[in-house]
């Protein structure tokens, strides 16, 4: 089951990464992350947890709604919890990377998914480590091949878009104390 | 919902556009997945031939559904 999460988790994380536009910058995006990966456990929790608790409950129409809301109250939170500890430990570590490496590309979050992975299973030995990070960077690395066919699919659509123009920076504002990093992609 | 024209006489996905496009990704994403995955995990408890097949296409499946309606909410939640 935790795997399960893990995979979940990784996942929804990167589904960001396919619609660039709608990412924060990025010390900021580590919260936007956390919190998005809570509710998008929550809700997802809800909605299976529903399904199962009515169906392991007692037959019987009000078991079986009790059943049912017993079985989100007590799992739902704890998903979302779980997304929002691998959301908010993976974009640290795609922040560092951004800082560190000074470039953003799919490099980053496919080795923060995998760093993610190491770290959430350190307490239960070596193997475990390996495991769980070779599944993290697996599925990041899926995700971003699906996120770059995507957008070349998308692109062919549409050959005669314009490029965005830089935006000229709100004047009063602070230079972004984040460094400059590009995006390929 | 009324189609928005984006700035560039492009229009932009409905929201509906975009969850039901976030499940099919998710889906891809999750069949890729639970085909390797689940591979690896019916092979080491011991399916052979046409069994192994069924296994693998249920984890497919499964791990599909699963990756494609937690995308479709992650979609849904931030249009």
């Amino acid at each position: 089951a935790a795997a399960a999460v893990a995979a979940a988790a990784a996942e929804e994380e990167a589904k960001y990464k396919m619609e660039e536009y709608a990412r924060e910058p990025c010390p900021w995006r580590i919260v936007d992350d956390c919190g998005g990966a809570f509710t998008m456990g929550a809700i997802g929790g809800g909605i299976f947890q529903a399904v199962k608790g009515f169906r392991n409950s007692p037959s019987g129409m009000s078991h079986r709604m009790r059943g049912s809301l017993t079985a989100i109250k007590t799992r739902a939170p704890q998903l979302g919890g779980s997304f929002a500890v691998w959301g908010g430990l993976f974009s640290m570590i795609d922040c560092g990377l951004v800082k560190v490496r000074g470039k953003e590309d799919p490099w980053n979050s496919i080795t923060s998914g995998a760093m993610t992975g190491a770290v959430l299973a350190a307490r239960n030995g070596p193997v475990a480590m390996v495991g769980s990070a070779a599944m993290g960077g697996i599925l990041l690395a899926l995700i971003e091949g699906a996120g770059i066919l995507l957008t070349r699919f998308a692109s062919s659509q549409f050959p005669t878009a314009p490029q965005y123009a830089e935006e000229p920076a709100p004047a009063g504002m602070p230079p972004p104390s984040f460094g400059d990093y590009r995006q390929y992609q | 919902m009324p189609v928005a024209v984006g700035p560039y006489g492009q229009t932009q996905p409905s929201c509906f556009d975009r969850v039901k496009m976030g499940f099919m990704m998710g889906f891809a994403v999750g069949m890729a997945a639970g085909a390797m995955f689940g591979t690896f995990s019916c092979l080491r408890i011991g399916m052979r031939g046409r069994e192994l097949m069924g296994g693998v296409g249920k984890t497919m499946m499964q791990s599909g559904g699963t990756f494609g309606t937690f995308m479709a909410i992650g979609m849904g939640i931030r249009c």
